[in-house]
């Protein structure tokens, strides 16, 4: 629209140049039509206040046809601006024409305006006439404009822009070769643009750029539909240069080469990077180091590209993951296979520690491949085997063997933050398959503590970086030490064996919503014992009445009691526990159930609680009994 | 736990007809109209309890009561406001000085995930995965009727002023 409005200024000057004799000129014109744009009640006028400059003033009303560019906005939006008249004014304070050398010419506006709906843009323009082509240098000081929605709108900015324009030279042996050969049938022209925006802030959907020091400098030629940029280099504040040239043809990218060999990626990523990633796990990240990037495209589809970083420090600002020291290798062919090579010095995934890590993996058009990944963590590590990942639709999909190599629990418990556990974990799962975020195992995970087992069985998870992580898993428990877990979690010492299951086991957001547990004494002979404390503990989390221990005058007079069996369950559902225990008895359930002397009963009468109730008893009471933990 | 603990919020979803025509007739149909009572009070105990609470529904809350804070300001300026599936949308960006915008854009992302995880979760919580957009299409009305005077919030036509 900017450049219509100018050529129609230019237009009614060389209009009104034979009566310079004149104090002022207006032209007045109903209605002007052209391809996508109306304009109506126009007026131009011409001042002449001194015998060396003009004084131009040209103002009505624009309609814009075709409005695409207004497309996207909603449409009360659009029918309230999008297709109605709106005024439009052209201002130049100071018209100067020079006469140069051998009928070259040059105009000079300077303390130019142009209004239009939502755009003030100041400036001040030269356009001269050479022999042959044209040079037009335009100065934009503190412009301002914004669509209707908001989303492409820009405050102060300060532009230098200079364009050279040189028409071909008629003899063929001048012009480009070979695949300008269309170039050659219509007349064409060679370019060279210079822009250099000095300062302002521009927001334009979903990029914001806050300050001004970018330039950019490019050549070409230009004719017809097609538009080759032979060089162009830009550069951009704190980020770094990126070169490129291409060819545009019929609307259509055909041939572009970019090479940025050397970008910092902490401003590139907050600048550039992180609007696009919005929705991914990568949104809101810490970075630091260095990023290279190449990108060849012919006949319209990419043909190779190539992705290093050096030295780089990521970190999640949430705190899911980590990485640190990565450096990347990432050659790309459409036609070949190459070989991606990533290593980094740690890190972390969901708080457990990821150490130093080096990873050869082959990448094959849309699909990743490596016969094994050893990621160490801790004193064990993670290995996958025959992992394979493509991209179809937009979404990735990935299966791969994977194996634990035992990681201790004392290291590991004390990454997670938890109590400080003895034993090992370790798993082989024959298969893990991840689709569009879906993660689904095949096989057990093997936690080996507690002097027992505990096997996780059909693993699943739904989006685990997204803001609603689920999980489904069955827990299975055999012959854990009483011992030792009633240490490690410090409620009342009781000795024996647990055995349990927890089906059905659903988390949201890391916090169960749903499961069917079932813990009971394991079957077979050991010793069994109660401590006075643990009944204590196991009647404070029923709440005042809810259980109560047969017997109760006994309790005074021993540390400790035998039972045969113990036993509790609870059904979650909407954050109510349904509680029973080994047997029901009259109105209440057993929970200890108590043999030989000195013998204790527990029972309980609520049949339900409130999961987040239990929650914060159980925390008052491990909180209330913590003690040194006495190997 | 059965599902429609709560039935104080019953008839926002689930409104009765009740066909006055009914009336006039004789006690045949009046005795058909008592069944048909009958009838939609069993089918509104089967709806959803949408004050139901689990961890993961009130950590999603949580967090929306937090970033309300940050919002309410674009709600009163307009430049934020309520949209009829239950969401927030950008609806002025101009009210908004540039540098801020991105960080509108990322405010209004999130509330709408969490406000999306919310449906789901209380639709999931009544074990009725399914009633997913009914819980929606009810909130969407229960955010108009808490919104404060001046903010906008979009009906069949578009946008309008509280």
């Amino acid at each position: 629209m900017l450049s219509r409005l100018l050529c129609t200024g230019i237009f009614c000057l060389s209009f009104a140049h034979p009566a310079l004799a004149l104090s002022s000129i207006s032209i007045e014109a109903a209605t002007v039509e052209t391809a996508d744009t109306q304009l109506r009640n126009l007026r131009a006028e011409v001042k002449l206040p001194a015998a060396d400059y003009l004084q131009l003033h040209l103002a009505g009303e624009i309609k814009s046809a075709a409005d695409s560019s207004q497309a996207p906005a909603p449409d009360h939006v659009k029918s309230e601006a999008g297709h109605s008249w709106q005024a439009a004014s052209l201002d130049c304070a100071a018209l100067v024409q020079k006469n140069l050398a051998a009928g070259q010419q040059e105009w000079q506006c300077a303390k130019g305006l142009l209004n239009l709906q939502g755009a003030k843009l100041p400036f001040s323009l030269s356009l001269q006439q050479q022999n042959p082509g044209y040079q037009l240098a335009l100065q934009l000081q503190g412009a301002s404009f914004s669509d209707a929605a908001g989303s492409h709108a820009a405050e102060n900015l300060h532009l230098q822009a200079t364009l050279n324009l040189k028409p071909d030279v008629a003899a063929p042996a001048k012009a480009a070769p070979a695949k300008s050969a269309q170039a050659q049938a219509r007349p064409g022209w060679q370019w060279q643009l210079g822009l250099d925006w000095q300062q302002g802030e521009l927001y334009w959907q979903p990029w914001y750029i806050a300050s001004g020091g970018h330039t950019l400098q490019a050549s070409g030629h230009y004719a017809g539909d097609t538009l080759s940029v032979t060089q162009a280099a830009l550069n951009l504040d704190k980020v770094g240069q990126a070169s490129a040239s291409g060819l545009w043809q019929g609307g259509k990218i055909q041939t572009l080469h970019v090479d940025a060999p050397d970008l910092a990626l902490a401003p590139l990523y907050s600048l550039l990077l992180q609007p696009m990633l919005a929705d991914s796990a990568l949104n809101k990240l810490e970075l630091a180091g260095q990023a290279g990037l190449s990108l060849h495209i012919e006949h319209g589809e990419p043909v190779s590209a190539l992705l290093s970083l050096k030295q780089v420090d990521m970190e999640d600002q949430q705190g899911r993951f980590a990485l640190y020291k990565l450096n990347a290798h990432i050659p790309w062919e459409y036609d070949a296979a190459r070989q991606v090579q990533l290593n980094y010095a740690g890190g972390h995934l969901l708080k457990i520690p990821l150490g130093e890590t080096s990873v050869l993996a082959e990448l094959n058009r849309y699909s990743l491949t490596t016969p094994q990944l050893y990621l160490p963590i801790l004193d064990g590590a993670l290995s996958l085997t025959d992992v394979s990942a493509t991209q179809a639709g937009g979404q990735w999909h990935w299966h791969l063997r994977a194996n634990l190599v035992p990681i201790s629990m004392p290291a590991l418990s004390h990454a997670l933050g938890w109590p400080r556990m003895e034993g090992k974990v370790a798993a082989a799962i024959p298969m893990v398959t991840y689709s569009a975020g879906n993660l689904t195992t095949n096989g057990d995970l093997l936690f080996q503590m507690f002097n027992g087992n505990i096997l996780v069985k059909g693993l699943r998870m739904q989006t685990p970086l997204g803001s609603a992580a689920r999980l489904q898993a069955n827990l299975e428990m055999q012959r854990l030490d009483l011992g030792d877990l009633t240490r490690t979690f410090s409620f009342g010492a009781i000795e024996g064996k647990l055995d349990g299951a927890v089906n059905h086991l659903e988390l949201s957001n890391w916090q169960p919503v749903a499961f069917d547990a079932d813990f009971h004494s394991s079957p077979g002979k050991y010793r069994k014992k109660i401590s006075q404390r643990a009944v204590e503990n196991i009647s404070a989390l029923g709440g005042a009445g809810a259980v109560a221990a047969i017997q109760r005058s006994v309790l005074r007079f021993f540390d400790e009691f035998n039972y045969a069996d113990l036993g509790w369950r609870c059904q979650l559902r909407n954050d109510i526990c349904s509680m029973s225990g080994v047997e029901y008895s009259g109105p209440g359930y057993v929970i200890v159930k108590g043999s030989g002397v000195p013998a204790i009963t527990v029972m309980g009468y609520n049949h339900k609680v409130g999961w987040s109730d239990l929650i914060t008893r159980l925390k008052r009471v491990t909180e209330g009994n913590s003690s040194p933990v006495i190997k | 736990m059965k599902a429609g603990m709560n039935m104080t919020y019953l008839s926002s979803i689930k409104p009765s007809h009740i066909n006055t025509r009914k009336f006039f007739v004789n006690l045949v149909l009046l005795s058909s109209l008592v069944l048909a009572t009958a009838l939609l009070m069993t089918q509104a105990q089967a709806a959803a309890d949408l004050e139901i609470n689990t961890p993961a529904i009130s950590g999603i809350k949580n967090s929306m009561q937090t970033r309300h804070a940050q919002l309410s300001g674009f709600y009163a300026s307009g430049a934020v406001g309520f949209t009829r599936d239950g969401l927030v949308a950008v609806r002025d960006a101009n009210a908004v000085p540039l540098a801020q915008r991105q960080g509108v854009n990322a405010l209004v992302s999130a509330e709408n995930n969490d406000r999306n995880a919310l449906y789901r979760e209380i639709a999931t919580a009544n074990s009725h995965p399914e009633w997913e957009a009914e819980v929606r299409s009810t909130f969407a009305q229960r955010w108009i009727q808490k919104a404060q005077s001046g903010w906008y919030y979009q009906d069949g036509s578009g946008w309008v002023k509280k």
